[in-house]
């Protein structure tokens, strides 16, 4: 264990990852973090040993291709610093997609997260796809095929999700068909959108591709907004 | 920029980051407000392409003007093709998103033979005509440059001018000028008349050739304002020649993620087999201040977390110590990394040694090239056995504990013999680890042996040689692995088909663009990747030319035989090369250009000065 000593204090970076960028992995994220940091000459603690690399971490990987309005890394600095003048100074550092929001102190753990909000945009207004849709979500089960460990492999298993969702509402916008839903998120229980999506995809025919994901906000168990 | 249609593709191919554009440091310009548009094309994928620094160079050169604006285009994945063919979407400059088809300038940087049928694949995606001859109007223009075009007859149907040499002035000559044709609404020809009279500009189609009836080249005859010979250009004054201050960072991880300070270029080596050695030349270093200043300037423009330094031999930068005193003085307490590649066995000093131990501990490649001494006098390798096991022992003593030897097979005057080295200093390398009181214990040490087989180049003085046959090849792996006696030993070569390819295209004539062609319609590209390797392909695109492979690769050519590439002036002299040749085959060296000047001739384009002499 590192001494706590070695660092001034723990922050945690609020980012807006849009656009383009929702395309760019979560290993690839963390490269870019630790050399946008680097070039805002923000001095952050480095890991002891062998080979020394910025310590960052983030709470929760988000899967290639979801934009998010609410992730976080959290940076242990080295000095007492103006954090709105930090988050300038990192924003400016990072491409145009990747926006600072704020640093603040950590609230909670990243561990107390539990639910996340999702706007799922479908590129098609029919009336049959809502329909179809709120079918789905009010069955009383929802089973979807999940790769799962047995082992050491990956398996694929049927699994009900019902009680993974905590509510939802579908409307229509600018002839989108838009689903707004709160699923189960953190690190044991997370419920990746793209399983929701292509179980609608699977009975509907739409192209699952076509569909854009934007995370929105993540929660506690007791649905306090997670910081 | 990525436009609307190309957005859907993207979730459904990996690593869509190459396609997206917008990485930090890249430059977006108004189009309006540009006279000119260059595509920089990088013929291969996009994390080998955005890890050369050539086109670093280029791309940050042009967009400093402010007429001009530079993009960067990359062969897109087999994936990504599939679904742009399907869905109608061209190749497109990753900055505007704008297709191909609507540059002034589109460059292709040659770098190896195997990705001429990328050059094709990406015209045609990009909806330019593949075929000179189809393309009409005066824009867009098709350049290459690199050192493959140092014979660029294999692909003078597809390439209207091929640039020789260094970039750095000629584009911005060549940029002007077709400025001006641009206003004035000149033709085509009328453009490439002007362009011929500009210092190192070669126009393919302003040459006739004849050929004898053994099908050897009979004459070169040049037309309109072309001259005789083209002479490459090269940058004189390397402290001043236009160097980035940035790099764009890709979102992805690429081959060379770090910042690259460029040390010379040349180099002082003569190595008879290796082309790169000889069209490099004359030497130019540049100071150690100023390689200090452009690598902190990139490195605080990036974030990167290495600073590496490039050219064909960085030790033997005749300042490398001071160089990296300095830049170890800022890089190790904004920890960031130094790190040395390409070090010869013969100047491995223990200081140097020392200084990378700090750093790094991966393993440690060294390249004998050849297995016995004789065959290292006859390429010119001047490393001796001694060395090597001088170096191969500090390095155990120093704490690494695996060593990569690099070889050569298939070498000029070669034998069974020279094989048998090959294993028997491999052997040697891993005893003298036993031999070592400093040795790391615990640990069990790993000699990897790679070989790679030899391929002639042009401009080298083994330009005459035939190349060994794929059979002879087979032969020669065989009995390397036979007279390999320890598991520690580890052996791999490379795909000797992908070889004899090479060795076609490297001293081919402009009759291979038809064979080009069609294998490309038979659906090669991306050559150098074994997964898309297809040598039927390209057989079957020989026969149906009525030519073969083994006229081009394994055929003895004489002293006076008049080459493709003898229209192209490299500064080297042909009598210089004939005298190499002749050494060769007496196992007889050359000292290196430091020692002794050898009077290659290639000072000659830089008002006589060469870096190696004057030191
Ligand atoms: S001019 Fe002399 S020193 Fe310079 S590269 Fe040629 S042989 Fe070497």
């Amino acid at each position: 264990m590192p001494e706590p000593n070695k660092w001034r204090s723990e922050v945690r970076v609020f980012y807006e990852k849009t656009g383009m960028a929702k395309y760019i992995s979560h290993l690839d994220t963390v490269h870019l973090f630790t050399r946008a940091i680097k070039r805002a000459k923000i001095p952050i603690w480095f890991t002891e040993g062998y080979n020394p690399h910025a310590f960052l971490t983030f709470a929760m990987p988000l899967s290639l291709g979801v934009e998010s309005y609410c992730e976080t890394v959290d940076i242990r600095l080295m000095q007492d610093e103006d954090l709105e003048e930090l988050a300038v100074r990192l924003d400016n550092a990072l491409p145009p997609d990747i926006h600072i929001s704020k640093i603040s102190a950590p609230r909670f753990s990243p561990q107390e997260i539990a639910w996340a909000d999702y706007k799922i945009i479908f590129n098609c207004a029919e009336k049959n796809l809502s329909l179809y849709m709120n079918d789905i979500l009010s069955g009383s089960e929802i089973t979807v095929v999940k790769k799962v460990k047995q082992g050491r492999k990956k398996v694929e298993k049927e699994v009900d999700i019902k009680d993974k969702i905590l509510r939802y509402i579908i409307a229509s916008e600018n002839g989108n068909t838009v689903l707004n839903i709160t699923l189960s998120s953190g690190a044991q229980n997370n419920i990746n959108p793209s399983l929701v999506i292509n179980k609608i995809a699977e009975g509907s025919g739409i192209d699952a591709d076509r569909a854009s994901i934007i995370k929105l906000k993540s929660y506690t168990a007791e649905m306090l907004e997670w910081e | 920029m990525v436009k609307k249609e190309v957005e859907p593709l993207l979730n459904k191919v990996q690593k869509p980051a190459r396609y997206t554009g917008g990485e930090l440091n890249s430059v977006v310009k108004d189009k309006n407000s540009v006279k000119l548009r260059y595509a920089f094309c990088f013929p291969d994928s996009y994390e080998i392409g955005m890890s050369h620094l050539g086109l670093k160079i280029l791309y940050s050169l042009v967009n400093a003007r402010d007429d001009a604006w530079c993009e960067r285009v990359f062969a897109p994945w087999n994936d990504m093709e599939k679904l742009m063919r399907e869905n109608g979407v061209k190749l497109y400059g990753l900055e505007s998103g704008d297709p191909l088809c609507d540059f002034d300038l589109i460059g292709f940087t040659m770098q190896y033979e195997l990705s001429y049928t990328n050059v094709l694949n990406m015209l045609d995606l990009g909806s330019v005509p593949v075929l000179k001859k189809d393309r009409k109007s005066l824009t867009p223009i098709v350049v290459a440059g690199g050192p493959c075009v140092c014979n660029a007859e294999p692909i003078t149907d597809f390439i209207d001018i091929v640039l020789p040499g260094e970039g750095e002035e000629v584009t911005n000559e060549l940029i002007d000028l077709l400025i001006e044709h641009k206003e004035k609404g000149s033709s085509r020809l009328d453009f490439l008349r002007q362009a011929a009279k500009i210092d190192g500009v070669y126009i393919p189609e302003f040459y006739d050739v004849q050929y004898n009836g053994d099908g050897t080249v009979k004459e070169y005859k040049n037309l309109e304002t072309a001259p005789k010979t083209v002479k490459k250009r090269i940058v004189s004054d390397l402290n001043n020649a236009h160097y980035p201050e940035k790099f764009v960072v890709p979102f992805i991880e690429t081959v060379q993620d770090r910042t690259i300070g460029e040390v010379f270029r040349g180099c002082i080596r003569g190595c008879r087999f290796c082309q790169a050695g000889f069209i490099y030349r004359p030497i130019r270093e540049k100071s150690a201040d100023t390689i200090d200043r452009q690598c902190h300037l990139i490195s605080d423009a990036t974030g990167y977390e290495e600073v590496s330094l490039c050219s064909l031999s960085t030790s033997d930068y005749s300042q490398i110590e001071t160089l990296i005193q300095k830049l170890f003085k800022w890089a190790l307490p904004e920890k960031i990394n130094v790190a040395l590649p390409s070090l010869r066995v013969d100047n491995f000093s223990d200081e140097l040694l020392n200084e990378l131990k700090k750093i790094r501990r991966s393993g440690l490649t060294f390249a004998p090239e050849a297995g016995t001494q004789r065959l290292r006098d006859a390429i010119n390798k001047n490393v001796t056995e001694e060395d090597v096991i001088r170096t191969a022992s500090m390095a155990w003593s120093g704490g690494w504990s695996s060593i990569k030897l690099y070889f050569m097979m298939g070498l000029p005057t070669e034998t069974m013999d020279d094989i048998k080295g090959i294993a028997d200093l491999s052997q040697k390398v891993l005893d003298i680890y036993y031999q070592n009181p400093e040795r790391q214990k615990g640990k069990t040490p790993s000699v990897s042996v790679s070989c790679a087989s030899f391929v002639p180049k042009p401009f080298t003085p083994f330009q005459w040689e035939p190349q060994d046959t794929p059979e002879s090849l087979t032969e020669k792996q065989k009995h390397l692995l036979s007279s390999v006696h320890s598991r520690k030993i580890s052996v791999s070569y490379h795909e000797s088909k992908t070889s004899v390819l090479e060795g076609v295209l490297a001293r081919g004539d402009r009759r291979l663009g038809k064979v080009i062609y069609k294998a490309w319609q038979k659906g090669s590209k991306f050559d150098s990747w074994d997964e898309f390797f297809n040598f039927e392909n390209w057989l079957e695109a020989f026969d149906e030319c009525g030519l073969t492979p083994e006229f081009y690769a394994n055929r003895i050519r004489n002293y006076d035989e008049i080459f493709p590439w003898d229209v192209m002036d490299y500064g080297i002299r042909k009598d210089f090369l004939i005298e190499e040749n002749k050494k060769a085959h007496k196992s007889e060296t050359t000292p290196n250009c430091r020692v002794k000047c050898s009077a290659c001739g290639a000072n000659k384009l830089n008002g006589g000065k060469c870096d190696a002499r004057t030191k």
